[in-house]
């Protein structure tokens, strides 16, 4: 991707990363791929959730390579190959005296700690904020948190999708019919994951300058309701309470999808300048809509948008998703494909970007992975590591970092502390 | 003393050439943290957000949009019109004593002007300069155009998003054009921390589209591995004001159900099988949507999720933006602000995003269009009063 010899952006910087699920996985991958050596932590009794169950039964709902889960299931899990890249993998037991000792001692050693647990979890532990700091002043402990690390509901439980509901998103996302609608993608999890890989930039800068390291406390509740700012401004002054409507947007139309040839295929349409709608007229064939008075200006245009859309779909239909988007842009209109996962990866424009990596799990098969929302001129990312098997490089981080012994080592493997294996009883 | 988060980036410079949704908001959070923001905007109709609903006083008015007010937060408004060749030197001028450029024209505009990154780079080679498009500064779709809906549906985040018999339904509000100014905000602190350890600033290339790739975390991958992603069922049940998600299908421990049971006044649900596991109530959803409405039906959503909540379930109720303002905990961590405006009176703002001291957040009004021009084109690049008021009025120069 670059030719440039410059080391990786964040060679030298080690995270210790205790996160699950999706918010925090994703902040580690994104370090990852810019060079930083994040050690991925879990217990044997507690794997992060990604990687489903030791035993899974046949109507678990997790994702397994053709639906088959392997001699090793949870080191093949669509969501743990999929998140947990770029890490190796450690096994510990946080309740175990030992599993404690061990811990602070590769806190010692790392900038960067990462958690995502319900508030409290690691202070139960004695591993909270305070104990850490005292072993390593330096560290950065990122505690990425449903509702922050403070207030009355600081203990909550949540899942992206009802983050989605708490702060408000899901109050703006539905059809229009009084029915407020959830993403299926865990939305907030992403977008915390990619802002928390900023705020730990800005912790680092602050290291640099004061010396010392800091929490930093991110409440996934607070970032989710910043989406939707604009209205809590609007609220405020004018008592306007912001509903849903549908693909319609407050200023542009024609805006939404439309229909087009296949089974569920569509193509999203937004309409926002002059400029935009004339070349809209042209690009359907009927240039005469642009002097139809239903249409002349932006609010009628507004006003009368479903007799807009009818109009539209009847071009639509007769047109492949991406036929139809080509031929909107070459006009001048923004549009875009209703694009499937399976589509996105064979979408020629992010393979001529080199968005993906092709990556060879060893448990899960050959497959291409999403890579970073950003590129670098002179910082290119770091190619994808497969994620790793659980406790994979237990012994390379005891012994190569904590100078454990071989024999110190099996002891831990014989007293259940660490392992490759998932406790049987889960 | 350990000092707050506010001064992370106070000896930062940040030169705003962008407009919209997703450069502004890059923009505002690198004022959060301290940077001084200079927002270049156009003479006369400022930056396009200043024409964006919601209007908090009338259409006409360039001060009056609440979508305006919120993304530019803590900058400063200067107008130069890039089209004219002595103003657009005015801001290769600004360039030169800038850390960060954020800009979110078509890729190669800045360039045919003389503004691209090659040519600030000969003369500032530490300068970070942001580029914030659709499709990104390379591959066949460069110079394609976009807006939220499109980054969402060729992202492919947009397809599994709504109900199975309906059409793809967008996320509300901005919400995507957001996301796409964090991804660019985090990538400005990337590169300003290569440039602090390794000494060269470089071109950051944002991709909306690239962006929504990354943000769809299951699609891709359960697609590969087989596993069709579709539309699904909603799993909310109606309160008495409004609606609530039950969170009985995750993350809750065996001993949860018949006390949730116990609560709803049903305990012969407590050993029916249907729903005695998660994978049970999964596979039983709609039936237990049902047991769970009855009672939800006549309690305050709120009064529900604690509750439940209570009982170490992930509950969730859908907050409108009128519940935010008085939610409990976020009254109590004081995540709103208000910001007095002297025409609109107290405005709400969100805060901090994130909490690295005591109250680092930097959160000032927005500027009134060009309402910094003395300050910057005089005080700093030397236009006599004569031309600021001509510049401000949008005069020939």
């Amino acid at each position: 991707m670059s030719t440039t010899q410059t080391r990786p952006a964040l060679s030298g910087l080690r995270v210790l990363d205790l996160s699950q699920v999706a918010a925090g996985p994703y902040a580690t991958m994104f370090l990852g791929f810019m060079g930083a050596e994040v050690i991925k932590l879990e217990s044997r009794s507690r794997m992060d959730i990604n990687r489903g169950r030791a035993k899974p039964g046949p109507t678990d709902p997790r994702v397994y390579p053709n639906g088959e889960h392997g001699e090793r299931p949870y080191n093949r899990t669509a969501h743990h190959v999929h998140r947990n890249i770029n890490k190796l993998s450690v096994t510990l037991d946080l309740a175990a005296d030992r599993g404690k000792e061990l811990f602070l001692d590769l806190v010692r050693v790392c900038d960067v700690l990462v958690e995502n647990y319900r508030g409290s979890v690691m202070d139960r532990l004695g591993l909270g904020y305070g104990a850490v700091s005292q072993v390593n002043p330096q560290l950065i402990y990122l505690k990425i948190s449903s509702q922050g690390a403070t207030g009355p509901e600081a203990n909550y439980g949540s899942l992206g999708s009802t983050l989605e509901q708490t702060a408000g998103l899901a109050s703006v996302t539905g059809y229009g019919d009084g029915l407020p609608l959830m993403t299926n993608e865990v939305y907030p999890d992403p977008v915390v994951g990619i802002l928390s890989f900023g705020a730990l930039m800005a912790a680092l800068r602050q290291r640099r300058q004061m010396g010392i390291g800091c929490l930093v406390d991110l409440s996934q509740r607070e970032v989710t309701s910043m989406l939707l700012g604009e209205s809590v401004l609007d609220f405020s002054v004018t008592g306007r309470v912001a509903g849903t409507i549908g693909n319609k947007h407050r200023d542009m139309a024609p805006h939404g999808v439309y229909p087009c040839t296949g089974d569920d295929m569509w193509v999203a349409v937004a309409v926002g300048s002059e400029d935009e709608w004339l070349a809209l007229c042209r690009a359907i064939g009927q240039p005469g809509l642009a002097s139809d008075y239903r249409f002349q200006d932006r609010d009628s245009r507004h006003g009368n948008q479903e007799a807009l859309d009818e109009i539209i779909s009847a071009w639509t239909r007769g047109w492949d998703h991406y036929q139809a988007m080509h031929l909107l842009q070459a006009h001048g209109v923004p549009a875009g494909a209703v694009l499937k996962g399976s589509e996105t990866i064979n979408d020629p424009h992010l393979e001529a970007r080199g968005f993906w990596d092709v990556v060879d799990n060893p448990e899960a098969g050959t497959y291409k992975q999403t890579t970073l929302p950003w590129m670098l001129s002179k910082s290119p990312r770091q190619t994808t590591v497969p994620a790793a098997g659980l406790g994979e490089h237990s012994f390379q981080v005891f012994n190569g970092l904590l100078g454990l012994s071989a024999r110190e080592i099996d002891t831990l493997v014989e007293q259940g502390i660490t392992g490759d294996v998932p406790n049987p009883d889960i | 003393m350990i000092p707050s988060n506010g001064e992370v980036l106070s000896d930062i410079k940040v030169l705003d050439l962008s407009h919209g949704v997703s450069g502004p908001f890059c923009t505002k959070f690198l004022a959060g943290l301290g940077a001084e923001v200079i927002k270049v905007e156009p003479t006369g109709t400022g930056d396009s957000s200043r024409q964006s609903k919601p209007f908090l006083g009338g259409p006409d008015d360039v001060e009056s949009s609440a979508l305006f007010a919120y993304l530019n937060t803590s900058k400063m408004s200067v107008t130069l019109d890039l089209d004219i060749p002595d103003q657009a030197l005015s801001v290769k001028q600004l360039a030169q004593e800038s850390d960060i450029l954020v800009e979110s024209y078509a890729p190669g505009h800045l360039q045919s002007l003389g503004l691209g990154y090659g040519a600030l780079a000969e003369t500032n080679a530490g300068l970070i300069y942001v580029s914030v498009t659709p499709f990104g500064q390379t591959g066949p779709y460069r110079d394609y155009k976009g807006a939220d809906i499109v980054a969402q549906a060729i992202g492919a985040l947009m397809y599994t998003i709504g109900l199975p018999d309906r059409e793809p339904l967008k996320v509300g509000g901005e919400s995507v054009l957001y996301t796409t100014g964090i991804s660019a905000f985090s990538a400005a602190m990337l590169a300003l921390h290569v440039r602090d350890t390794q000494g060269f600033g470089q071109h950051v290339d944002i991709s909306a589209m690239e962006v929504m790739t990354v943000a769809q975390i299951h699609s891709s991958i359960n697609e590969q591995f087989g596993h069709t992603s579709v539309r699904r069922p909603t799993n909310l049940v109606r309160a008495k004001d409004g609606w609530v998600s039950p969170g009985l299908e995750s993350g809750v421990q065996l001993g949860t159900w018949p006390k949730v049971c116990e609560l709803m006044g049903v305990p012969q649900f407590a050993e029916d099988t249907r729903f005695t596991t998660q994978e049970g109530r999964r596979t039983n959803q709609q039936d237990l949507l049902k047991v769970i409405g009855d009672w939800a039906a006549t309690k305050p959503k709120e009064e529900i999720y604690h509750t439940l909540q209570a009982l170490r379930t992930i509950t969730g109720y859908v907050a409108t933006v009128e519940d935010l303002l008085v939610a409990k905990q976020l009254v109590d961590r004081k995540f709103f602000r208000t910001l007095a405006d002297p025409v609109f009176g107290d405005v709400v703002h969100p805060g901090a995003p994130f909490r690295m001291g005591e109250d680092g957040w930097r959160l000032l009004p927005p500027p009134r269009l060009g309402e910094h021009n003395d300050e910057i084109l005089g005080g700093r690049l030397g236009y006599s009063s004569e031309k600021i008021s001509e510049v401000s009025k949008g005069g020939e120069v």
